[in-house]
């Protein structure tokens, strides 16, 4: 039986540039916290787990698929956050683009509306349904990501620095819905301690490789001890 | 933008609202200008406002809207045609995109570009996607303001540094920050499962 998030001897190379090295990693943890320096290889692994980057060489099974040969699939079961809350908004309204997310299930229109208003009303979107979603602040444009993301009921939400351009309190927000809140898998990009503290287990890239795993807590520490 | 309401023109379907508008600007700009005909387009126009239950107050809002338009079209008109022959000219294209507004101001998004594909449809036969063109149509709604944005940060930079403002210097950094915007944004289509 193969884990959740499973690579093995898995490189990354952009134009001959290796950028990750020979990785292999089994994940089965609920939160899993991914830190490292910039430039580390952190955005590349976790793009990887939907297919937004195909390996190299080596082998990648994110909840029994293959992401880079089935893209369909990979879909349907990863959700990603990314960190610029305005670049992920499609739709002009924010209850459109909600239910972009249900495009193609086959639903019919009250049963997408009805799916949309209580999906909105959970984030605390409910009375911004049919405002420009540009008009909202940056995270409540955040959690319109997330909402959107969610609606579509996948099995891991994976989110790359999903409160870089927030504040304390919305970072706050975001995180107690990603940590707590959520029944999904979540790997979690941060360059937050706190954050990364709060999840089951961390792994920590430098400079392409996988050098550290373990307890967050304990990841952390070493990570912070080298920094000084 | 669309304003929620429950007027008869809210729960008029897109498409009929779509043709119908369009037959009237048609018309407004291809009859012959007369007093009497500029006279009925506007009072249709303010008729209609009425009819939307957003009143006079929106319809004043889409003219202090358009009133950058309005001086822009007037001014070289007036200089080089008569002032009459302007405020003729100007007055039909005020008109015709107070009337297109009315669309925007009572229809969602949604319907209106569900719409435009179903009237795009005969075109599949010559190998358009008309599903694409409205997904087309809607990003480049949502993204007009975002662009904006970008064009009002770069000008804050410039008039911070004390730049006197050149077109280039202007340009280059919009176009950087759109690019990387339309990246961005390729990737959240390809995450949410558009291909
Ligand atoms: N599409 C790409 N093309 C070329 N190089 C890239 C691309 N994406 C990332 N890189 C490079 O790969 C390395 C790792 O990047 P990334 O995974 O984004 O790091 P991190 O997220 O940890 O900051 C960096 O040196 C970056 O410049
Ligand atoms: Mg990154």
């Amino acid at each position: 039986m193969t884990s959740e998030i499973h690579f093995e001897n898995v490189s990354v190379e952009f134009s001959g540039r290796e950028v990750l090295r020979d990785l292999s990693l089994d994940l089965d943890e609920r939160r899993i916290a991914v830190i490292g320096s910039n430039g580390s290889g952190k955005s590349t692994f976790a793009r990887m787990l939907n297919g937004l980057v195909t390996p190299t060489r080596g082998e990648v099974r994110v909840h029994g698929v293959d992401p880079a040969r089935q893209p369909k699939e990979i879909r349907r079961r990863v959700g990603f956050v990314f960190s610029n809350p305005d670049a992920q908004i499609i739709m002009p309204t924010v209850a459109e683009d909600v239910a972009f997310s249900l495009r193609g299930r086959g639903l019919t229109r009250t049963e997408v509306q009805e799916r949309v208003t209580a999906a909105l009303d959970r984030f605390g979107l409910g009375e911004h349904a049919d405002a420009p979603a540009q008009t909202l602040s940056g995270g409540q444009k955040q959690l319109l990501a997330l909402c959107a993301v969610l609606i579509r009921e996948p099995g891991l939400v994976v989110a790359d620095e999903p409160t870089a351009y927030l504040d304390a309190s919305n970072s706050r927000r975001i995180a107690r819905f990603l940590l707590d809140e959520m029944p999904q898998q979540l790997v979690l990009v941060t360059h937050d301690p706190r954050l990364a503290a709060r999840c089951d287990i961390a792994v920590r890239f430098e400079a392409g490789i996988l050098v550290d795993r373990g307890d967050p807590a304990a990841v952390i520490a070493r990570y912070e001890e080298e920094q000084l | 933008m669309y304003r929620p309401g429950g007027s008869v023109l809210h729960r008029t379907p897109a498409g009929p609202k779509l043709l119908t508008v369009m037959a009237l600007a048609l018309a407004i700009s291809l009859v012959p200008a007369s007093p009497w005909l500029l006279a009925g387009a506007i009072a249709l126009v303010i008729g209609c406002y009425l009819l939307t239950g957003l009143g006079l107050r929106e319809l004043g809002r889409q003219l202090r809207d358009l009133r950058w338009l309005i001086l822009v079209m007037l001014v070289p008109q007036a200089l080089f045609l008569s002032l009459p022959t302007a405020a003729v000219n100007i007055t039909r294209v005020v008109v015709v995109v107070l009337l297109a507004a009315l669309v925007t101001l009572t229809t969602r998004t949604e319907d209106l570009i569900d719409a435009i594909a179903k009237a795009l449809g005969p075109l599949r036969r010559f190998g358009a996607d008309p599903d694409r063109i409205a997904l087309m149509l809607s990003m480049t709604i949502t993204t007009v303001p975002v662009i904006a944005g970008f064009a009002a940060q770069v000008r804050e930079a410039q008039r911070a540094r004390g730049v006197p403002v050149q077109p280039l210097a202007f340009v280059v950094p919009l176009l950087v920050m759109a690019l990387k915007h339309s990246d961005d944004l390729a990737d959240a289509l390809t995450a949410r499962g558009v291909d």
